[in-house]
């Protein structure tokens, strides 16, 4: 795309304003959901704010580098894991790599073994687990499975999308993705158990 | 490949991610499907890690504040 300069015609310099506040707009649509994987990504709402400010400033300026066409959520996601990586996040231990012994079922099976009824209802099975401790424990995954099971569980992006988001191969977000709902799973069953008394 | 067979709810463990996530071939997703459809364990699961993604998703949603939606449309590019 061509840069516009002092010599552009009116004609295009028209047209690339145009083309610009379209950009603006559809990325700003698209704030709500940034935010709220910005949110968990951070530790507080102020860091999240500042996140995505610095998300849709760069955004901003480097739109000319947007292909009209392309996926523009995926494009902005990129730009806040990015920055969320550049901002330090915590260097962490080489991720969790214990074997994890609890199947998919084993959630549901702590749960219903802690209610001591086989039938049930599912919903309320789940009412059992609390929403803060649910974002507890989002916070407590290790990084770059967070990453993955926030953009797929939360932002409802394609293996695929999230692969080239993260810039790591789909199949590393299959088992980052598998690996991190499990370690959720884990510390929910624990807390819920707990709680429990 | 079948371990099937014997443990038809171990393979059908397997599946449940993937069936939920949608990412099983049309050949895989019928039997994940007709394997639901005659195993009650299973069911339940499945019913369980579809209310489960709910509660994840709304324990995780926080509404961005109004005013940094008025901040981030302060950052566009002055017409």
């Amino acid at each position: 795309m061509s840069e516009t300069t002092p010599e552009s015609s009116p004609r295009q310099l028209a047209t690339d304003a145009r083309d610009r506040v379209r950009f603006e707009e559809e990325a700003l649509q698209l704030s709500d959901q940034v935010y709220q994987v910005a949110r968990r990504l951070t530790g507080s709402r102020e860091e999240a704010e500042d996140l995505v400010q610095e998300t849709f400033a760069r955004a901003f300026r480097a739109w000319r580098s947007f292909e009209p066409g392309t996926n523009l959520r995926a494009w902005l996601f990129r730009i806040l894991t990015n920055l969320n990586i550049d901002r330090g996040r915590k260097i962490q231990r080489s991720p969790d790599t214990q074997p994890l012994e609890e199947t998919d079922y084993f959630l549901y099976n702590k749960l219903e073994e802690s209610t001591g009824d086989g039938n049930a209802d599912e919903r309320r099975v789940v009412e059992r687990l609390s929403q803060n401790d649910a974002v507890t424990a989002l916070a407590e995954l290790p990084h770059d499975f967070r990453d993955v099971v926030l953009l797929v569980d939360l932002a409802d992006f394609t293996y695929s999308d999230a692969a080239q988001i993260l810039g790591i191969p789909i199949g590393t977000v299959m088992s980052r993705l598998h690996r991190g709902r499990r370690i959720l799973k884990r510390s929910l069953a624990d807390t819920a158990v707990e709680d429990g008394g | 490949m079948n371990g099937y067979a014997f443990d038809p709810c171990d393979k059908c463990e397997q599946m449940m991610q993937p069936y939920l996530d949608r990412v099983l071939t049309e050949e895989e997703r019928i039997e994940a499907e007709e394997h639901l459809d005659g195993c009650a364990y299973c069911r339940k699961r499945y019913r369980f890690e579809a209310e489960f993604r709910r509660f994840v998703r709304l324990a995780a949603a926080e509404p961005m504040p109004a005013e940094l939606k008025e901040k981030l449309r302060s950052l566009r590019t002055p017409l």
